[in-house]
């Protein structure tokens, strides 16, 4: 394209108000996909909480390791002091049940020791641990977003 | 030229530039400066105020500014009360200003199994003060107020089962013997003159039902209900036993959970399981089982729960049989054989019972008393009606009818009520057709309660 | 070393690599380049190089159909949000519209701008047919255009209808339930019209998610294709009608006598149906930049008329819907009270008979109006007997809408508006 002379003039007014005003324009385009952006982050999810409420700690009695269906979490008791390990399989993901000593998964036979660890089987690292802590109102609160080493744990 | 007159638009331009952005910003002032984050702050102010250790500090700090709110998919509800009232469930915060005030009492009805609205009523899903407590247009159930709590309870659990709910008890009790079923239905039973009452808690506020009670007319032009005469404590009662009527089902966990093992409940279970065949209650019953009157003095109630789960357990070569009663129902059981003796325990089973108290039963659950008077001394106004602008006392009806009338009147109802001026309007209450809704045998035994009403030694010779 | 301006730092940019492969016409600054660029832009190239002076004038179509076309604009993005998180599930429904307005950050103000922009858009499109047809913009040879207009009117009011049921409130279903009956009032097709409608007898899931999909993809497909045509043709019947369009007459030049100052003598077509060579367009101007940026002004203001309406009041959300209970009175959307207050007169005369010969007269008047005087001004004398007729209609349109919204209440009986209301007994 040649670029021809041109052949019309603006004052120095109009060109400072129209930038002005396309500034402002571009601003207001800038807000508004802002604001339809932040529109899209959910605020709410209605997903499971991943903070729940496990019981009492007496209801869970010392030596148990008792099974929670609902949520797929062990709770281990030993003496004063509860823990929490996950009983989804770090292989693909199947419910691990009771062994004899540990815990096993049916799925591929990966195989756990009593702290999680892995004993044999395709399991690429032991089970996870969860936080464990007291509620206000005295019950043991599970946070499987958090996840700890198995020395954290909680002591009553 | 144009362009001049295009140039003299710029300003606008920028006006109207400046109007849109300035509209953005106000929409999203009003999403970020919320009441609720204002509380949350407070209460993270507070928690780091209490805070003792470093590590009580990292987690008052870590408390997160965002919208709490408890998923009920079997109540159909979400709640979102909690994004305000954020310590509900910490004792150390009891007696703090609202919304950071503790909740007592939530040990049997747990926040994150029932949440909040299903007693409280309001609306669940809102997040403005206002909104949520639901004293909105196009909102029907703001919360109901404390004195009336107890209502909710009746929605899971039957009235007279709970010893936590007794004014409930009571409403349900005043209900009974004011004889409201003798127009209004509930739980299909009841007089087709009013409407049915099963939904009205969940449509009338406690308000409109107490004018209601007071004063029928001042809220329902032309209706046919007389003022009741309740005393204020009966009044609160019967009001709170209406708003607990919301006709809510209760599904899948908390049906299985409704009943509070009651004595009032093992009374019912002893009813319907027909224990009566075998055992004995104040010399009335069978006598294959020994008699159960004392037997809360002669057995632990351990024992007494165990012989209802396996009576040959505790009993070797008992002919009991195993009801197979789940927990719930041996602790009703065992509660209720413990209270045999208390007055309010009478067992009220048909088999045992005279025609004559038959048949006051039978006028107290159709609820003829609401138009009748209590035991049939009439009292009850009637406008324009030619008996005395009243319903006709009962007291006589052995004077005037056979027994065969009192049964066809009683059966056939009697929809023509003769007025006593014929330019005024008709007497707006009459005396349904109860035949098809009571039984044959149970309108004899009326007729019988109804025969012994007239006081001895009172022919009038007629 | 100093900030560029805006416009230096953009003239940079296009002449690059990049900026060239993407803008086939630089901004311009030359007349060369403003016609350019509204020729050879995908979006632009609707619009003519040049427009008259007259086209420049609010006075002339007060910008009505690019007002109800920008609310279209307005209602497809905040539309296209609002899916999001809404679900058409009659379960659902009610919950996601609570959900919006407690919970999701702008939700509130995007609904309201839905709303609002939704009324706005039924009314302007009923304005802008009553500036086409004042200004005897129908005529030979725009009779197709007005009947893509009548067109795309029914569209805009079945959108509005498919749209008002989403809410599942008390509002919203029994609003539908009316529309409904008074669609069964058609001799032989209604009953059967409104079964294939609600999917059924009863207004139900089956209804809502008919209504979302008529709403959401159906409708606003032919409503984009049928603008498209309607915008198309305003150019290939000549551009805005004018008040000396009859004198216009084609030119036959021989090539050589071509006028040699202009080289894109071509570009300035923009009478009749064909390219125009060697005609004069001296009183004409350049649509970049003036008209474009007056099109964009229009944008700003509608914008910001429907936000304002959207910050400061709330569209209505009433109770869930509920079939026991139906408000006394049931009212259509307000563009159906007209039709609703004729029903309550007679079903048939009223529901069925009326809007037929409305919507007929409107279909065959510019075949049947052959005259040519008046066309391009406002209520021209020449044509006072047609805009007595019409305007007449309108009165009794507005008068019959006025008495359906403000002077019916239970029962459709008549009550005074002004009076206070008797005393509120609740339940409902």
């Amino acid at each position: 394209m040649i670029p021809l002379p041109p052949d019309t003039t603006t004052s120095r007014r109009n060109f400072l108000q129209l930038s002005c005003g396309w500034v402002v324009a571009a601003f207001a385009a800038a807000a508004s996909s802002a604001a339809a952006v932040r529109y899209l982050v959910p605020n709410v999810l209605y997903e499971p909480n991943l903070r729940f409420k496990a019981g009492r700690p007496d209801d869970f009695p010392d030596g148990s390791v008792t099974f929670l269906e609902d949520e797929r979490v062990f709770i281990v008791r030993q003496g004063n002091t509860y823990r929490c390990l996950s009983a989804v399989c770090t292989h693909l993901g199947c419910t691990v049940g009771r062994a004899e000593q540990g815990f096993h998964c049916p799925c591929h036979g990966s195989s756990f020791d009593d702290m999680g660890k892995v004993k044999g089987g395709p399991a690429p690292r032991g089970l996870d641990w969860f936080m464990v802590t007291l509620s206000k109102d005295r019950h043991l609160l599970v946070d499987k977003s958090e996840r700890v080493e198995s020395d954290k744990y909680l002591v009553l | 030229m144009i362009e001049g007159k295009t140039s003299r638009l710029y300003p606008a331009f920028i006006a109207l530039g400046i109007l849109v952005s300035v509209l953005t910003a106000a929409a999203y002032y009003r999403d970020e400066f919320r009441d609720w984050k204002d509380y949350q702050r407070l209460f993270i102010r507070e928690e780091l105020r209490r805070a003792a250790t470093p590590q009580q500090r990292q987690l008052a700090k870590g408390i997160p500014v965002q919208i709490r709110q408890i998923v009920l998919p079997d109540l159909r509800r979400v709640d979102r009360c909690t994004t305000c009232h954020l310590a509900v469930e910490d004792p150390t915060y009891g007696g703090f200003p609202q919304p950071l005030a503790y909740h007592p009492l939530h040990e049997q009805h747990p926040f994150d199994k029932f949440g909040c609205t299903v007693c409280h009523r309001g609306q669940g899903r809102a997040t403005t003060t206002v909104d949520a407590h639901g004293h909105v247009a196009h909102w029907d159930q703001p919360m109901l107020p404390l004195k009336f709590i107890q209502a909710s309870c009746g929605q899971c659990h039957e009235a007279a089962d709970n010893p936590a709910a007794p004014e409930l008890a009571r409403g349900e009790q005043v209900f009974e013997t004011s004889g409201c079923r003798g127009c209004h239905k509930l739980g299909g039973v009841g007089g087709v003159i009013g409407p049915e009452l099963d939904r009205v808690g969940g449509r009338r506020s406690a308000e409109w039902l107490m004018s209601h009670f007071r004063s029928p007319a001042s809220v329902t032009p032309d209706s046919a209900m007389p003022p009741q005469k309740f005393s204020e404590p009966e009044l609160q009662a019967i009001t709170l036993f209406m708003l607990s009527q919301t006709g809510e089902s209760i599904t899948g966990f908390y049906a299985s959970m409704k009943v509070v093992p009651s004595a009032t409940q093992g009374r019912r279970l002893f009813q319907q399981k027909g224990c009566i065949g075998c055992h004995s209650v104040n010399g009335k019953g069978g006598s294959i089982g020994p008699a159960l009157d004392d037997v809360g003095l002669r057995r632990k109630p351990e024992w007494i729960m165990q012989h209802f789960r396996d009576p040959q357990s505790v009993t070797p070569g008992s002919v009991m049989p195993r009801f197979g009663f789940n927990e719930s129902e041996v602790l009703a059981l065992t509660e209720f054989v413990l209270h045999l003796r208390d007055q309010n325990m009478a067992l009220n089973l048909p088999s045992l019972m005279s025609p004559v108290e038959r048949g006051k039963e039978i006028f107290r659950k159709y609820g003829c008393a609401g138009c009748h008077g209590q035991e049939g001394k009439g009292g009850v106004p009637n406008p324009n009606a030619k008996t005395g602008e009243q319903v006709p006392a009962l007291v006589h009806v052995a004077d005037g009818y056979t027994r065969d009338e009192l049964m066809k009147v009683i059966s056939n109802g009697r929809r023509q009520i003769d007025a006593m001026d014929p330019k005024r309007p008709q007497p707006p209450l009459y005396m349904p057709a109860w035949g098809s809704t009571i039984e044959p045998a149970e309108i004899a035994d009326l007729a019988s309660y109804l025969f012994s009403l007239k006081p001895k030694g009172d022919d009038l010779g007629f | 070393m100093s900030f560029p301006s805006p416009k230096q730092a953009w003239n940079w940019f296009e002449r690059t690599r990049v900026g060239r492969s993407v803008f086939r016409v630089g901004l311009p600054k030359s007349n060369l380049e403003r016609a350019q660029a509204m020729v050879s832009s995908f979006l632009l190239h609707v619009q003519p190089a040049k427009v008259s002076r007259r086209a420049l004038r609010p006075s002339t179509t007060l910008g009505l159909g690019l007002i109800s076309l920008y609310l279209l604009f307005i209602l497809t993005g905040t539309g296209i949000l609002l899916m999001f998180y809404y679900v058409p599930a009659t379960d659902r429904a009610y919950d996601a519209m609570k959900d919006l307005q407690f919970v999701v950050s702008a939700g509130l103000v995007i609904r309201n701008m839905h709303r609002w922009a939704a009324h706005l858009m039924v009314m302007f499109v009923m304005l802008h047919l009553c500036r086409v047809f004042y200004t005897g913009a129908y005529k030979r040879p725009r009779e197709f255009n007005w009947l893509i207009g009548i067109a795309l009117f029914l569209l805009t009011l079945g959108l509005s209808f498919t749209g008002y049921l989403l809410p599942w409130d008390q509002l919203a279903f029994w609003a539908i339930t009316v529309g409904a009956n008074i669609a069964a009032y058609a001799p032989v097709v209604g009953p059967k019209l409104k079964f294939l409608l609600l999917g059924g007898n009863t207004v139900g899931q089956e209804a809502l998610i008919r209504f979302y999909t008529l709403h959401v993809i159906v409708l606003p497909a032919l409503t984009a294709f049928m603008v498209s045509i309607h915008l198309w043709r305003v150019r290939k019947d000549g551009g805005l009608a004018r008040p000396d369009e009859s004198l216009d007459q084609t030119v036959n030049l021989k090539l050589d006598e071509l006028p040699t100052n202009k080289s894109y003598g071509l570009m300035e077509l923009t009478r009749l149906t064909s390219p125009q060579v060697g005609k004069d367009p001296e009183d004409e101007i350049f649509s970049w930049p003036h008209l474009v940026f007056r099109e964009i002004l229009l944008f700003l203001l509608v914008t910001a008329v429907v936000l304002f309406l959207a910050v400061f009041w709330n569209a209505p959300l009433e109770e869930l819907a509920n079939a026991v209970h139906p408000p006394n009175p049931a009212k259509a959307p307000w563009y159906f009270l007209g039709l609703q207050e004729l029903v309550s007169y007679s079903a048939f005369w009223g529901g069925v008979v009326a809007p037929a010969i409305l919507v007929t007269a409107l279909v065959l008047l510019p075949y049947l109006d052959r005259r040519k005087e008046g066309v391009g001004r406002w209520f021209a004398p020449e044509r006072r007997t047609a805009n007595t007729v019409f305007t007449l209609f309108l009165i009794i349109a507005i008068v019959l809408t006025v008495i359906g919204s403000v002077f019916r209440g239970p029962n459709w009986g008549w009550v005074k508006p002004w009076a206070q209301p008797p005393a509120a007994t609740e339940g409902h």
